[in-house]
């Protein structure tokens, strides 16, 4: 039992070579490129859906900051799509593995952090020591906001990776229980049914959800630092 | 058995089946002739059931039923041993 639990965030490989590289690329395929001016109603649905993200999200940033629009919209829309994908059966999920999500946050907050100090070079230091601080507190604060700083790429990686993960494994483990319990007494397995229809609706809302706040971190770094 | 078009542009299911073995090894296994074929075929798919004017939810369900299918292939190993048996 302990090795099925773990084994499906295995990355998969046919007979030695990675087929996740497959996986990776699958949601390119769900959408598709617009060529006309009156799409087909699967690519009206997605532009529709991209403009409403879109100028909710870009409405906090200037001009400099709006040159990321492109950089934003794609980070939410792979996130969005690989994490519904993984609600699938069987199916594996990248954003479970940590190098996936470190290779996506650490890129994208140094981007942020380089942007800052190269045209905003007082502004991003200054950043370091929060408005009205006492003067004996001055270099403990310094340190705390530094620290701050570098954890930020850790903690959008791991956030993403651990909510997804947590998801998947409950859902693999309440799943079980409610089979497990069928023969054992059907009142309890209808309950640990409903629980398990509960949390495939909490599982839906987290994978759009984790998604969001990826991209809004990453735009609100940006925004501190353009 | 000299028929007026060469086998190796007939489509399919116009090739004689004695003629098949040859149609076979004729055709283009280059790199660049797998790459043509699954464009024609992500192409015939795509014109087919998504790029119409009321396309409905068979076009996009018919890939996510082919993913769920590719991966429970792939994972059978595993699988198979969370079959409802008395004896494992």
């Amino acid at each position: 039992m302990n090795e099925n639990l773990f084994a499906s965030f295995a990355a998969p490989s046919m007979m030695g070579l990675p087929i996740v590289v497959l996986i990776v690329m699958f949601p390119s395929v769900l959408f598709p490129t617009p060529s006309r001016l009156i799409n087909n109603r699967l690519i009206s649905i997605q532009q529709w859906l991209i403009q409403l993200t879109s100028k909710q999200m870009l409405a906090i940033h200037n001009q400099k900051g709006q040159t990321w629009a492109l950089m934003l919209m794609s980070l939410i829309l792979f996130i969005s799509s690989t994490n519904l994908l993984g609600l699938l059966p069987h199916s594996f999920t990248p954003t479970t593995q940590l190098s996936m999500n470190l290779g996506m946050a650490i890129p994208l907050w140094a981007g942020t952090v380089i942007t800052g100090f190269r045209y905003k070079t007082k502004a991003s230091l200054a950043h370091f020591l929060p408005q009205g601080t006492p003067l004996p507190l001055i270099p403990m604060l310094v340190v705390i906001e530094t620290i701050s700083l570098l954890i930020q790429p850790m903690a959008l990686a791991v956030r993403l990776t651990a909510n997804i993960t947590a998801g998947h494994l409950l859902i693999h483990l309440i799943g079980g229980a409610t089979l497990a319990l069928i023969n054992i007494s059907a009142t309890t397995a209808f309950i640990t049914f409903i629980i398990l229809i509960l949390l495939t609706i909490l599982e839906f809302a987290v994978a759009l959800i984790q998604a969001y706040v990826f991209t809004l971190l990453v735009s609100l770094y940006l925004h501190d630092n353009t | 058995m000299a028929s007026p078009v060469p086998v190796k542009e007939k489509k399919l299911m116009e090739v004689k089946l004695g003629e098949l073995p040859g149609w076979i090894l004729m055709q283009d296994f280059t790199p660049k002739g797998i790459a043509g074929a699954f464009q024609r075929g992500y192409y015939r798919y795509y014109n087919k059931y998504i790029n119409v004017k009321k396309g409905g939810f068979a076009g996009i369900s018919m890939v996510l039923a082919a993913y769920v299918l590719f991966n429970h292939c792939h994972s059978y190993k595993e699988l198979k041993h969370e079959r409802l048996r008395k004896y494992h």
